[in-house]
């Protein structure tokens, strides 16, 4: 992405082929640079979070930067594009100061390629979430997930799955319910509104509810609600950058701009099942072959625990601030 | 491996509250004082802040006006020459001047010219006429010599180069008309805000570590093996070697060294400390005296003790 110059592209492959191996920022083949996260960043969307790789520690400037946004909307199932039991939109783009040398067509192609490599692992139906349903057969939620990318210092496909995940875990989605409209006794021409406590639960004395149920009501305010479905299914992305013989992690453009090929491989660890390979992507000019792959994507495994064992106790620090600690401060205040 | 940190909030900071505050009245009666500008103090502006009456001064780059007020619109220094107030910001582009040493970045390859990213608001153009060419410095330009420009320089190639002069639009005219200018190998870019090199004697450092450093003002440094003594000389000039893109053999031991540089120069531009050579002198040896890896200059605490203790010498 980054023009760099022969000469450079020379010094970064020859550093890190040399014994031991070196980069630029000294850092070691696998290691991270820091990541900074905070969720909650959007007070309007119903969940969101914002991921920083490699920051600068005292002026924040630097590193690479992505917003998260989840926001639900309904949907009426049957029609347009709308899916029974809800679905998952996601889409990424790109703020032209990320990539101030790019054209506005070449960063056109560069978020559709960023939205198709997120929309296809986190829209696909077998991580869909339960609770994205509103009335069988008639309403649904649709959530919306937007990623705004605010700049590229490398390793932006990381940085955009480890925001997905993050506003996904903090996406609440509101408790709904379901009303139906019965004739009063004796009144066989008024309609009355009236509203049903059971619910979708549905009741041994009345059969006819589960047909009957026409629209739905918010008890609680729209940004209360329970957790989303599923946070144990949203995956972790991790970026292979392959330089013949060796691979390493989290490069920075540079570095990005002087390795052939990129593997990215999505994972996500299910505490209660083996790990799920949710998909793969090769990127760049490079070629590989299937044993290569084979063994890349064990090593890739091994990494990838590591950034998900790190996220989610992050993301649990997270929701300990905001609530827990939150309450505590304002009751000092 | 892998550590996750928040965002830090810089409203907790609580300097800001606990600083006396004025009424709004009583600072604008303070601002609207005339000897407000002579004393030799610097004043630091934030964006918004009232600097002075707008019906006594003009108002320069960096201000605006809002009824009678003279504004600042960034954060920087306020300047007066007479009657005019500007505010020089501090987080700015690289504002050229002639005979400024830059590194730059090619974008583009142009007729007769290349343009070049040197961190200011416009490219800066390298002419043809302006370069070294081989067989010979004092050289006529001929058309073939045109048409194998991308010998000399191609698109991402790094230079090193001497602000000539500017154009009608205000892009700066680059040329590398030295022996000491040219193409950069052997070696890395650290890029750190425009502000933070000081006009210096030379920009050309070289640290007794083996690594040359070459400071460019508008915030491009080079970090790079030390170039051999023989390579220099007005008789040695082999365009073969001025224009490679060929590195030398560089061994691990430079190699270190070239990255805890570039990781000291970066730990000195995050805490905003400007660059001068006998600082980065300073800086490398205690580095070397406290013997720490490299990398923890960037991730821990080490980089902040390290300024410390610089800002004890200096």
């Amino acid at each position: 992405m980054a023009s760099i110059s022969k000469a450079e592209k020379a010094f970064i492959q020859s550093s890190l082929l040399s014994d031991p191996p070196l980069r630029a920022d000294s850092r070691g083949l696998i290691d991270f640079r820091t990541i900074a996260l905070e969720s909650g960043v959007a007070p309007i969307a119903n969940g969101s979070a914002r991921v920083s790789i490699g920051r600068n520690a005292q002026d924040g400037g630097g590193g690479t930067e992505v917003v998260a946004a989840a926001k639900l909307e309904v949907e009426s199932v049957g029609d347009g594009e709308g899916a029974d039991g809800g679905r998952v939109a996601c889409s990424v783009s790109c703020s032209p100061t990320a990539y101030p040398l790019l054209s506005p067509n070449a960063l056109d192609d560069l978020q559709h390629d960023m939205t198709s490599a997120l929309n296809a692992t986190l829209s696909h139906p077998t991580i869909r979430p339960t609770n994205l349903g509103i009335i069988p057969g008639k309403k649904s939620w649709l959530l919306n997930l937007d990623i705004i990318v605010f700049s590229d210092a490398g390793n932006i496909f990381d940085a955009i799955f480890m925001a997905a995940r993050a506003a996904l875990w903090d996406t609440k989605v509101p408790i709904t319910k379901s009303v139906q409209y019965r004739a009063k006794k004796g009144e066989t021409q008024a309609m009355d509104v009236d509203t049903d406590e059971t619910a979708l639960v549905g009741s041994a004395l009345d059969t006819r509810q589960a047909i009957q149920v026409a629209d739905f009501e918010l008890p609680d305010y729209w940004d209360e609600g329970e957790p989303l479905d599923g946070r144990q299914a949203w995956p972790v992305c991790l970026t292979l950058n392959l330089l013949p013989t060796l691979h390493f992690l989290d490069a920075t453009l540079q570095e990005e701009a002087s390795v052939p090929l990129k593997l990215l491989v999505f994972y996500s660890f299910p505490s209660d099942a083996t790990p799920l390979l949710r998909g793969m992507r090769l990127l760049g000019t490079g070629v590989s072959d299937l044993t290569q792959v084979k063994s890349l994507l064990k090593d890739g495994e091994k990494y990838a625990r590591n950034v998900w064992v790190a996220l989610e106790g992050k993301l649990k620090d997270e929701d300990f601030r905001r609530n827990q600690k939150a309450r505590e401060r304002f009751l000092n205040r | 491996m892998l550590s996750f940190i928040s965002f830090s909030s810089q409203s907790t900071d609580s300097t800001y509250h606990r600083s006396a505050r004025h009424h709004p009245d009583v600072e604008d009666l303070m601002d609207v004082d005339d000897d407000d500008f002579s004393g030799s103090e610097p004043r630091l502006t934030c964006p918004g802040e009232t600097i002075t009456s707008s019906q006594a001064f003009m108002r320069g780059h960096g201000t605006y006006v809002d009824k009678e007020d003279v504004i600042a619109s960034v954060v920087g220094t306020v300047e007066r020459v007479n009657k005019l107030v500007t505010v020089r910001a501090i987080r700015t582009r690289y504002n050229p001047e002639v005979g400024d040493l830059v590194v730059g970045r090619i974008t583009e390859v142009q007729p007769r010219r290349w343009k070049v990213d040197a961190n200011s608001r416009q490219d800066a153009i390298l002419m043809l006429s302006s370069v070294n060419l081989p067989g010979g410095v004092q050289r006529r330009k001929l058309e073939s010599d045109e048409l194998q420009m991308r010998n000399f320089f191609e698109e991402g190639d790094l230079l090193v180069a001497e602000v000539q002069a500017f154009f009608s639009d205000g892009a700066m005219s680059l040329h590398t008309r030295s022996l000491k200018y040219g193409k950069l190998r052997n070696g890395q870019l650290v890029t750190v805000p425009p502000i933070l090199v000081r006009r210096l004697k030379s920009h050309f450092i070289s640290l007794p570590c083996g690594v040359d450093l070459i400071l460019g003002l508008n915030g491009y440094i080079w970090v790079s093996k030390q170039a051999k003594d023989s390579d220099q000389g007005e008789e040695g000039f082999d365009a073969e070697a001025v224009y490679s893109n060929q590195n030398d053999d560089i061994d691990s031991a430079t190699r270190a060294a070239i990255s805890r540089v570039s990781n000291i120069i970066r730990v000195f531009a995050d805490h905003f400390v400007p660059l001068t050579d006998t600082l980065l002198l300073e800086a490398y040896e205690w580095v070397i005296e406290q013997e720490g890896d490299a990398k923890r200059l960037l991730l821990g605490d080490t980089g902040d003790a390290l300024v410390a203790a610089m800002s004890l010498r200096c």
